[in-house]
């Protein structure tokens, strides 16, 4: 049965496969279509590039901020974090970039996509930051803090000392395959019309017609930027393993 | 340097850790200790004496001076104690030196020139001159425990609250650790510990108490509660763990 199992999973794997790539390989390529616009291309490469690094730390610090909020000994600070980690996690980033830029800005008389794009993107991979965070600083076992307390730190030691420099080992694999995925949402500002890597490529297809020509370097794009981050999450996941 | 306690009380949910318990221990008494079955009462009752945790009902009195509810006031009692706990909690992210430098710098406010000096004097007295930059997973348990035993010493403490130090211990390091404790009571220093090592707390302590479901059924000078004791079941607990 298990053996069966296997075959018939690397068949259907091997088929799908096979038919992407005779796919992508038998195309008839028209690069000279798209190549007046390998500028567009590159200058939505660093869009997108600039755009992350900027929501990255955006979400940290957000992250931060919600993730002391719910350990907070203070009810309101508990219960407002918790409510913004639940609803931002409850609903579409595509749906939080659009009351985002077209309903909340305009309120507060905010008018630029990349700002406003930027924040969205800093809210919404915060609030699963603060999730990861809050399950780091949740993981210390309660002997460390009861170790600190016989020492006769006090609270904010026990989390400068003893809490926080632990936790932020134990997050920081989980933490880098967040930022990946922080890349790859970032493809969704399209819709505000931001100019990053995405939107790029659909204004170059609008224009050539070339959908094959303009799409294809979205792939190889967004995975020279994430695949790093993959590969350095898996090194941090075992350094941990072998510390513990 | 006397201790007093009167109808201590400790409820957990369910249990009475400690239940109304009234000790006096005199200035006289330099090396206590605590035994009973396992789930008397012991921990707890340390806990409580050194102020890691705040009574149900009753009091302990230090020199005549009742022991403050108020956490951040109690920081200030554990704060002249040092504790070593059965499962060393040492902090797992610093080396041995840093283990013991981080409390003097930062509870007992010596300079960092001081503190390390400190650290490198203890813990080259207990033998571990050359684990200096090790961190605790570097370290054998014994080695750990005599790490954690120069971080509660370093500051030189009224009383050292010791959790039986060596249960978690194989026979060899058991004596490592005891032999090293049975220095600093030699040195003059004031001791509380709770223990199962039957002959050790005999030999090193002049006054015991033994705690049974929450309650002091015996207490008294080593020899005489080693030799004659009052209740029947003080007698068979000694003769069930000296048979061994
Ligand atoms: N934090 C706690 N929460 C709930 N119950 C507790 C807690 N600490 C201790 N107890 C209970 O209180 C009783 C006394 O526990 P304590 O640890 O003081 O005993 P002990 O004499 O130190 O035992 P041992 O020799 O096994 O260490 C036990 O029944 C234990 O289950
Ligand atoms: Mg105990």
């Amino acid at each position: 049965m298990k053996t069966f199992l296997g075959i018939f999973v690397s068949v259907v794997l091997g088929a799908t496969f096979c038919f992407v790539f005779w796919i992508v390989v038998s195309h008839d390529y028209q690069w000279d279509a798209i190549a007046p616009y390998k500028g567009n291309f590159i200058s939505g490469w660093w869009t997108t590039l600039l755009i992350s690094a900027i929501a990255l730390v955006g979400s940290i610090l957000i992250g931060a901020l919600l993730t002391s909020g719910q350990l907070s000994p203070w009810k309101v600070p508990r219960i407002l974090s918790r409510s913004f980690v639940e609803l931002i996690r409850g609903t579409p980033l595509l749906t939080q970039i659009l009351i985002g830029y077209y309903l909340v800005a305009p309120a507060i008389g905010w008018d630029s996509r990349f700002g406003v794009g930027i924040l969205v993107l800093s809210c919404f991979s915060g609030a699963y930051l603060s999730e990861i965070f809050r399950g780091g600083v949740e993981s210390i076992p309660s002997s460390q803090w009861l170790s600190a307390k016989a020492i006769g730190f006090t609270d904010a030691q026990t989390y400068r000392f003893v809490v926080i420099p632990q936790a932020i080992r134990r997050v920081l694999p989980a933490s880098a395959g967040q930022f990946a995925n922080l890349i790859k949402d970032s493809s969704l500002l399209f819709v505000i019309s931001v100019h990053e890597f995405t939107m790029q490529a659909r204004e170059v297809n609008a224009n050539t017609y070339a959908t094959f020509e303009a799409y294809l370097p979205l792939i190889f794009g967004y995975f020279i930027l994430t695949f790093p981050i993959s590969l350095l999450s898996r090194s941090l996941e075992k350094r941990f393993a072998y510390e513990h | 340097m006397s201790i007093e306690t009167a109808s201590l009380t400790k409820h957990y949910v369910e249990t009475k850790a400690i239940d109304n318990v009234s000790v006096s221990i005199g200035d006289d008494v330099q090396v206590l200790a605590l035994i009973g079955p396992s789930g008397g009462g012991k921990s707890t009752f340390l806990r409580l004496i050194g102020g890691l945790e705040s009574p149900t009902f009753g009091e302990v009195t230090v020199n005549g001076i009742t022991l403050p509810v108020d956490d951040s006031a109690l920081r200030e009692w554990r704060k002249k104690n040092g504790f070593l706990f059965q499962s060393f909690n040492l902090f797992p992210h610093l080396t041995a030196e840093e283990n013991v430098i981080l409390p003097l710098a930062e509870v007992h406010q010596s300079s960092q020139e001081d503190a390390k000096n400190r650290a490198q004097e203890v813990l080259s007295r207990f033998g571990l001159a050359k684990h200096l930059g090790k961190q605790p997973g570097q370290l054998s348990g014994g080695q750990q425990q005599r790490v954690a035993l120069a971080r509660a010493i370093a500051h030189k403490p009224q009383w050292l609250l010791l959790d039986e130090p060596t249960s978690a211990l194989d026979p060899e390091m058991k004596a490592e650790v005891l032999d090293l404790i049975e220095e600093l009571q030699k040195s003059g220093q004031k001791i509380i510990l709770s223990t199962h090592e039957m002959g050790f707390a005999r030999r090193a302590s002049d006054h015991v108490i033994f705690l049974s479901d929450g309650q002091k059924l015996e207490e008294g000078n080593a020899e005489e509660l080693f030799e004659n004791p009052k209740t029947a079941e003080v007698k068979l607990f000694l003769e069930k763990v000296m048979k061994w």
